[in-house]
C-alpha cells in the first residue's frame, strides 16, 4: 500500500532527525585553531581536537580557538586573550572576525572564555558561563582533552540556538522530542485499539430516576483551620563563573566568562 | 399445541415480523396485520405441564431442532417461523419486548460499514464471504428497579495558599460533611442469557425504552428468541454491582467542592423494587477471519455495533509511525520557532 510506505519513510526521517548528524570529514586544508603553548596535549590528542575544531568552526562560520600558556610574563588571562586576538587576528570570515577563544593560564590556573562578533552575539555571557560550568570539573581533574572537546562541542551546539533563548531547554533535546513523540503515538494508537471494540456509552444518569432521586439532607460543619508556612527560597542565578566581557586594545568588543581550576 | 406459527389467512404462507413497519407481514401476498390488535395465541392456549421432548413444525411436520433455551426459531426444513409457546408462559412469560427496527439488510450494511471504518482492522477483513451468519436474536434481559438510601460522612478540606513577605502560607479549613441521598435506578438492564458475553451486552446499551411494547409472540415471528438462563434473584448481585459504580460517582459529585475528601462512613441500603423480564433485539454476526471466529453484536434499535475486531499489526505500526513522526516534526518546528536549531 502506497500510503503505508510514505508513513514508514516519515518515521525514518523522524528518527534520522533525532540523531545528531555525524559530520563527514572535510578534506579542506586545516587551520591552526589550537595553540597549545603549554603542551597540555599529546600529538594524537592535538590532531584530533584540531580537526574537530575546524569542522565545527566551519559549520558555525566562527573560529573556535584554544590557547594554552605557561604565562611566563604573568599577564592576566583576560588581557592575554585580548592581546592574542589583536595580534593573531583570528576569525572565520576575516582577520579579527567571528571567533570564540578559550584561554588557559597554567601559571595561575585561570581560564577565560571570550566571544567576538558572531561569537559574541551567539555566545553571550550567560552561555559562556554555562560552558564554563561544564568544563570546570574536567579542568580541575586535569583531563584537558575532555574539557577541550566539551568546549568545542558545546560552543558549536549553543551557536545553533537563536540568541537570547536558553540552549539547555529540554524542548530542544532531540532525544526528549523523540521520547515524547513515541509516547504520544503509543497513547493514541493504544486508545484506538482499546476503543475498536465499542465503548460503554451509559453513565450514572442513564438509569437514574431524577424525579425521586436527590440529596435529602446536607451538612457541612466547619471544624477548624490549620495553617502552615514555608520560607520562599530566593533562587537567584548564582553564577560560579564571573568575569564579563570587555574591549581589546585594538577596539574589538567581546563577551566573556572567567574561571579557575 | 406447544408450537405457534403464523399462517397467512390469505395465502397460507408463513408470516414474519417486519422491522420496517412493525407489522406481522406476509412475504408472498403482502398482507400486513397490526400486532397490537392481533389475538395472541398464547392467551388462548393452555399448555400441558409435561416436559416436551420434541416440537414438530405445523407446516411440514419435521422435528424442530432447538437448543433448550430457544423460544422462537425458524423451521430448518421449510423456513416457517415458529414460536415455542411453552417456553414463553408462566414464569417464562416476558412482560415486554423491544421489537427490531433495523432489518437484516440494513444490519449487514451497517456491519460492513463499521468494519471498513475500523482504522486498525486488516484490509481483507470485510468481505462478504466471511460472514458465517447473521442472526436476529431476542436476548432475555431483566430490567431492575433498585432504590438506594445512602448516608455518607466524610472529612473534607479546603486549601488556600497565599504569599506574605518571604513566606508561602497554606491555610487548610477542615469540615465535617454529611449527605443523605436517595438514588433510585429504574430499568437497569442485565442480560440473562448464559451464552451472551456480559461485557458485550453492557456495551450495547442504551436501549430505547420508549420502544418497549407489551409482549406478543408475533414480534418473535421470523427471529430467534431465547428464554432466560438466570432468574432475577440470581442476577440481583450483578445489578447491584452495576449500580454501585453509579452510586459512588453520584456520592462524589454530591460531596464536591472540597480540595480533599475522605469518607469516614458510607451506608448504602439497596432495595430491589421489582424486575421485569423483557426481550431486547440484538443482531449477532459471526465472522471467520484467519481461522478464528469473531462475534459482533448490534443493537437492533440504535444500530450500535460492539465486538472485538481483529487488529492489523501493519496498520497499528503505520498509525504509530505516522503519529509519532508527525508529533516529532511538530516538536521540531516548535523548537525551531522558539529559537532552537533543527539539531
Ligand atoms: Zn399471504
Ligand atoms: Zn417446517
Amino acid at each position: 500500500m502506497k500510503k503505508r510506505n510514505i508513513l514508514a519513510i516519515l518515521f525514518f526521517i523522524a528518527v534520522y532527525l533525532a540523531v545528531p548528524m555525524e559530520m563527514s570529514l572535510a578534506s579542506a586544508e586545516l587551520k591552526t585553531l589550537i595553540y597549545d603553548e603549554a603542551g597540555l596535549l599529546n600529538k594524537e590528542e592535538y590532531n584530533e581536537l584540531n580537526v574537530m575544531a575546524n569542522e565545527y568552526s566551519a559549520k558555525r562560520e566562527t573560529d573556535i580557538i584554544i590557547l594554552t600558556s605557561t604565562n611566563d610574563d604573568n599577564i592576566d588571562v583576560m588581557k592575554m586573550t585580548e592581546d592574542f586576538y589583536d595580534e593573531k587576528a583570528p576569525g572565520y570570515d576575516k582577520p579579527n572576525g567571528n571567533t570564540v577563544i578559550l584561554t588557559m593560564d597554567m601559571r595561575n590556573r585561570d581560564f577565560y572564555l571570550a566571544g567576538f562578533y558572531k561569537g559574541k552575539e551567539y555566545l553571550d555571557e550567560g552561555r559562556l558561563n554555562k560552558i564554563n560550568d561544564k568544563i570546570t570539573p574536567d579542568l580541575a581533574n586535569g583531563d584537558y582533552r575532555l574539557a577541550f572537546q566539551k568546549y568545542i562541542q558545546t560552543a558549536y551546539k549553543y551557536m545553533g540556538f537563536r540568541p537570547g533563548v536558553n540552549p539547555d531547554n529540554i524542548l530542544f533535546n532531540g532525544w526528549f522530542q523523540l521520547a515524547v513523540s513515541l509516547g504520544i503515538g503509543g497513547i493514541i494508537v493504544g486508545t484506538m485499539a482499546y476503543r475498536s471494540g465499542g465503548r460503554v456509552t451509559v453513565n450514572r444518569q442513564t438509569y437514574e430516576d431524577a424525579s425521586t432521586s436527590g440529596i435529602l439532607e446536607r451538612q457541612d460543619t466547619y471544624m477548624r483551620t490549620t495553617t502552615t508556612k514555608r520560607k520562599i527560597e530566593k533562587n537567584n542565578s548564582g553564577g560560579s563563573g564571573g568575569g564579563g566581557g570587555g574591549t581589546t586594545g585594538g577596539g574589538h568588543s567581546h563577551s566573556g566568562s572567567r574561571g579557575s581550576f | 399445541m406447544q408450537v405457534i406459527d403464523y399462517k397467512c389467512p390469505n395465502c397460507g404462507s408463513s408470516m414474519v415480523f417486519d422491522s420496517e413497519t412493525g407489522m406481522l407481514s406476509c412475504h408472498s401476498c403482502g398482507r400486513k396485520d397490526d400486532i397490537e390488535q392481533f389475538p395472541d395465541p398464547l392467551r388462548e392456549n393452555v399448555f400441558s405441564e409435561d416436559e416436551v421432548v420434541e416440537y414438530h413444525c405445523n407446516s411440514c411436520g419435521a422435528i424442530i431442532m432447538t437448543e433448550s433455551e430457544t423460544s422462537a426459531t425458524v423451521c430448518s426444513f421449510c423456513g416457517a417461523a415458529v414460536v415455542l409457546g411453552d417456553r414463553l408462559t408462566g414464569t417464562l412469560a416476558p412482560a415486554k419486548v423491544i421489537p427490531f427496527s433495523i432489518s437484516k439488510e440494513k444490519a449487514m450494511d451497517a456491519f460492513q460499514k463499521w468494519c471498513r471504518n475500523g482504522r486498525l482492522t486488516p484490509n481483507g477483513f470485510m468481505t462478504a464471504d466471511r460472514i458465517k451468519g447473521i442472526t436476529g436474536l431476542y436476548v432475555p434481559f431483566w430490567l431492575f428497579e433498585l432504590h438506594n438510601k445512602i448516608e455518607v460522612h466524610g472529612l473534607g478540606t479546603k486549601v488556600r495558599t497565599y504569599r506574605r513577605g518571604d513566606y508561602q502560607y497554606t491555610e487548610t479549613q477542615h469540615f465535617d460533611v454529611y449527605r443523605k441521598i436517595d438514588l433510585n435506578y429504574v430499568q437497569v438492564p442485565i442480560d440473562a442469557a448464559e451464552k451472551m458475553n456480559d461485557e458485550l451486552m453492557d456495551k450495547l446499551e442504551p436501549f430505547p425504552y420508549d420502544q418497549l411494547k407489551s409482549f406478543k409472540t408475533a414480534y418473535l415471528a421470523g427471529y430467534i428468541a431465547e428464554k432466560y438462563s438466570y432468574n432475577d434473584e440470581e442476577l440481583y448481585p450483578r445489578a447491584k454491582e452495576k449500580v454501585s459504580a453509579y452510586i459512588n460517582s453520584s456520592i462524589q459529585s454530591a460531596m464536591s467542592g472540597y480540595s480533599t475528601m475522605s469518607y469516614t462512613n458510607k451506608q448504602i441500603d439497596t432495595r430491589l423494587q421489582h424486575a421485569d423480564y423483557v426481550l431486547l433485539p440484538v443482531w449477532v454476526v459471526h465472522y471467520d477471519y484467519n481461522k478464528s471466529e469473531h462475534t459482533f453484536a448490534m443493537n437492533g434499535q440504535t444500530g450500535k455495533v460492539v465486538g472485538k475486531p481483529p487488529i492489523s499489526m501493519a496498520k497499528v505500526s503505520a498509525w504509530f509511525a505516522s503519529i509519532t513522526g508527525a508529533s516529532f516534526i511538530s516538536l521540531k518546528l516548535i523548537a525551531l520557532m522558539m529559537g532552537g536549531g533543527l539539531w
